[in-house]
């Protein structure tokens, strides 16, 4: 059963800063090139919203959280439905260890921003590998 | 080059501020154009004239957060009918001066394919909805004066 699940790539989107920007990338570079079989995404503002449809794909799918910041948005907002996000990163912390690596803007990230968007994209792409392999995620690995 | 620094108070107590949120739907082309919309309003066309929120920051903030659309006359932009930046403002903030739908203002015949690296179409698409948003900050900063 749980190897039909599909795994649920939730970005923050955050609109006021560029690593909301980061977030919202790297889930499109997922989903659209590296795991576009096994993952997708939903609407962030449809969970606030309290959209039934979304709430419902959120519970019976693997979930993989990407926050831009310390707020946890996108963490929070599953978590108010009673579901723990199978792993959570925040993109401050990989943009921390890869200070080469700097989104330039809101709009446009730029190329170094691009190559921080390639970082985090490899890593989780191979969490969607494991844990549609039902292999086990270290919590611990949220370091992140 | 004009090298005056900026007092950011002085600027914010010149202008009133409209707030603008974003329903930034990472699922639909029409959320992006919501995001880059809203984006190009708060950079570009109205900077000093509007702000804006995360809109998750609704359920995962304080109540700070939750005090902004009570702090500012806000429009909200949606992509879809489901209208999440409108329902959660009013769900969790107070009632919205303005509602936009990107669906709106999408022609007969324009296709939207792109979720990120929105192609000039699309792009025309977000210009036009900016402006809308625009037209709708300068009235409610008029209405405000009056």
């Amino acid at each position: 059963m749980s190897r039909d699940k599909k795994v649920i790539v939730i970005p923050c989107s955050g609109i006021g800063k560029p690593i909301g920007t980061v977030s919202r990338e790297t889930t499109h570079e997922i989903i659209e090139n590296l795991a576009k079989d096994k993952a997708e995404t939903v609407c962030l503002a449809a969970l606030t919203s309290g959209d039934e449809e979304t709430i419902e794909k959120v519970k019976n799918n693997y979930v993989i959280t990407l926050d831009g910041c310390a707020k946890h948005c996108a963490q929070k907002n599953v978590e108010q439905y009673g579901k723990t996000p199978d792993k959570n990163y925040m993109i401050l912390k990989f943009a921390a260890a890869n200070p080469d690596k700097k989104p330039q803007g809101l709009i446009d990230i730029g190329n170094s921003g691009k190559a921080l968007v390639d970082t985090i994209s490899d890593k989780i792409a191979k969490d969607v590998e494991d844990l549609t392999k039902n292999k086990k995620v270290t919590e611990k690995e949220n370091n992140h | 080059m004009d090298n005056k620094i900026i007092d950011k108070t002085e600027i914010e107590n010149k202008h009133k501020k409209v707030g603008i949120v974003s329903c930034s739907g990472e699922n639909l082309p029409e959320g992006s154009i919501s995001r880059l919309a809203t984006l190009e309003v708060l950079l570009k066309q109205k900077p000093f004239n509007t702000t804006t929120i995360c809109l998750p920051l609704y359920v995962a903030g304080g109540e700070g957060d939750r005090m902004f659309a009570k702090n500012y006359p806000t429009i909200t932009v949606d992509g879809c009918e489901k209208l999440c930046a409108k329902k959660a403002t009013e769900k969790f903030s107070g009632k919205v001066t303005h509602s936009i739908n990107v669906k709106d203002f999408i022609k007969e015949g324009e296709n939207l394919t792109n979720r990120r690296n929105l192609n000039d179409k699309e792009k025309e698409i977000a210009k036009r909805v900016a402006d809308e948003i625009e037209k709708n900050v300068d009235k409610i900063l008029k209405e405000g004066q009056d």
